[in-house]
């Protein structure tokens, strides 16, 4: 890398100096051009409305979070679970991947509302609809990073008449790993995503409390300071379960993949 | 070829006899035509010839990674531990160099204390005893190459079978790893078959030279190198070294037109 390394603090304080003077332009803009607060409200007084509505906007942001987090489990242990199946053989890949693209590249804004009509329960409807979206970069990356091996690692293991457990746990899951994370990286975002577009398609007739709800009812009432701070709750979220996966990521591979690895050259 | 093979004194069967063994490849390649070997106890063998010539199939062939197409390849009883050290070092990323040292013995099970005594001396003998906890990625390439020699010797191979194990390291780092190798063998019984398309290396380090042709491989021939082990280090520049090497350059010329051209 021919790029300049960078202290710490200048790394954490440039995004910083930036945010902060967007929000100041936001004020200024805000206050000084008298925009209308149902037009653009300025980020105190989204912030107001975010403590003020906490009793609503906690409680909105916990349903969402549940959905998101169970679809992200479920997306992971169907998505590894599937992986599995498909390297058994390439014959059951090439019969079913199609499939599994099929569902992933069908928009899932069109497939919700058959899902919210054909299952009773509205939270089991969301989730499903979450997991379809967070399940493809799983099953991707794991089936990639199963057939990844090093093939002199495979002959080394064969010339010590590895069993075919050995080679899976020593060798093929190890070998997987940084496959994986990259795409539970990918996932932990589209779950949420998904979570939250299918909350609006089920609109009221869903669960009713999540916090697409209430981005949709603050903007049917035009109450958009509200509007704004459960969008800015849903950002938040994005942005604590990418760094959840991340630091997962750094944990499992920190040591030794060069993903995760520090540059030898940086000031600490 | 067989005339010099003739020549030894046998005292005992030969540790791996190769009978008219040939490879083709699934789409027609022919990467070895029948060939006849036999690999002495203790000898110091080394594969020689043109690239593609077959030469990394025959070691293949001969550690039972490749089955043949035609022949056999028979082991001596007592000769089932062959070790195999790869042209890169085939390290696990993911495990520190002790963890990768020990890997045969945990593919054995071997228990714990016995694996754990085996792996220090092993890396004793290739002088990283104080790198066991590294990761492979922390070291250089000639001591990657070291972990690779030290995991084929823990098991204690009656063979160990190398495939080009230098030939992406830097010449100085070569030279070393040359010298400990020959001083690893020196005085053990064991057997090293050799592959390399260096032709100072293969006078330096084998007892026997066997030299084959382009594709498809055959044996051609073959010369003696009659220096006594341990070898001193004037013996690379000594004329006896440079007259050897000349001889099998011109064994490896005649070996590169044998063959189709590519």
């Amino acid at each position: 890398m021919n790029e300049r390394a960078y202290p710490r603090w200048l790394r954490l304080a440039a995004p910083g100096l930036v945010g902060l003077a967007t929000l100041l332009a936001w004020h200024l803009i805000v206050t000084l051009g008298q925009v209308p607060v149902y037009l653009v409200p300025a980020p105190l007084v989204v912030l107001g409305a975010l403590a003020s509505d906490w009793a609503l906007l906690g409680a909105s942001l916990l349903v969402t979070l549940k959905i998101t987090l169970l679809a992200l489990g479920l997306a992971l242990v169907l998505g590894v679970l599937v992986a599995f199946l498909f390297v058994q053989s390439r014959l059951i890949e090439l019969s079913l991947f199609p499939y599994v693209v099929l569902v992933q590249v069908t928009p899932i804004v069109a497939i919700a509302p058959l899902i919210i009509i054909w299952v009773k329960d509205p939270t089991a409807a969301l989730v499903i609809c979450a997991t379809i979206v967070a399940l493809f970069p799983i099953v991707s990356n794991t089936i990639v990073g199963l057939r990844s091996v090093d093939p002199g690692l495979v002959d080394l293991f064969r010339l010590h008449h590895a069993s075919r457990w050995q080679v899976l746990l020593r060798l093929r899951i190890p070998s997987c790993l940084p496959y994986f994370f990259a795409g539970l990286r990918v996932s932990s975002g589209l779950a949420l995503i998904g979570a939250v577009v299918a909350e609006f398609v089920a609109g009221t007739g869903g669960t009713g409390s999540g916090l697409a709800y209430q981005i949709l009812m603050s903007g049917l009432q035009l109450n958009i300071p509200r509007l704004f701070a459960a969008l800015l709750l849903i950002a938040a979220t994005g942005v604590v379960l990418f760094l959840g996966a991340s630091l997962l990521a750094r944990l499992a591979l920190g040591r030794w993949h060069e993903s995760e690895m520090r540059n030898e050259y940086e000031p600490r | 070829m067989n005339s010099c093979a003739e020549q030894v004194v046998r005292t005992e069967a030969p540790l791996v006899r190769v009978r008219q063994v040939s490879k083709t490849f699934r789409g027609g390649v022919r990467a070895l035509d029948p060939v006849d070997l036999d690999i002495e106890r203790g000898e110091f063998l080394t594969l020689i010839g043109p690239s593609g010539c077959g030469k990394s199939t025959l070691l293949r062939l001969i550690a039972g990674l490749v089955t043949p197409s035609g022949g056999r390849v028979d082991v001596a009883a007592g000769a089932s531990r062959r070790a195999f050290v790869f042209q890169t070092p085939t390290l696990m990323p993911w495990a520190s160099v002790a963890d990768n040292v020990r890997l045969p013995l945990d593919l054995e099970g071997t228990t714990a204390p016995e694996a754990r005594e085996r792996v220090a001396a092993a890396l004793a003998r290739v002088g990283l005893q104080e790198f066991s906890r590294a990761y492979p990625r922390e070291l250089s390439g000639g001591m990657q190459m070291r972990v690779s020699i030290a995991r084929a010797l823990i098991t204690d191979p009656a063979l160990l079978l190398m495939d080009e194990p230098f030939a992406a390291l830097d010449e100085i780092t070569r030279a070393r790893l040359d010298r400990d190798l020959l001083g690893l063998w020196t005085g053990t019984p064991l057997t090293v078959v050799f592959v390399t398309h260096s032709i100072s290396e293969a006078v330096l380090l084998s007892n026997r030279v066997v030299v084959m042709s382009a594709r498809p491989g055959r044996l051609l021939d073959a010369i003696r190198v009659d220096e006594p082990y341990p070898r001193e280090r004037g013996f690379a520049l000594s004329e006896r070294h440079a007259r050897l090497c000349a001889q099998l350059g011109g064994l490896l010329e005649a070996a590169s037109g044998a063959g189709p051209d590519e």
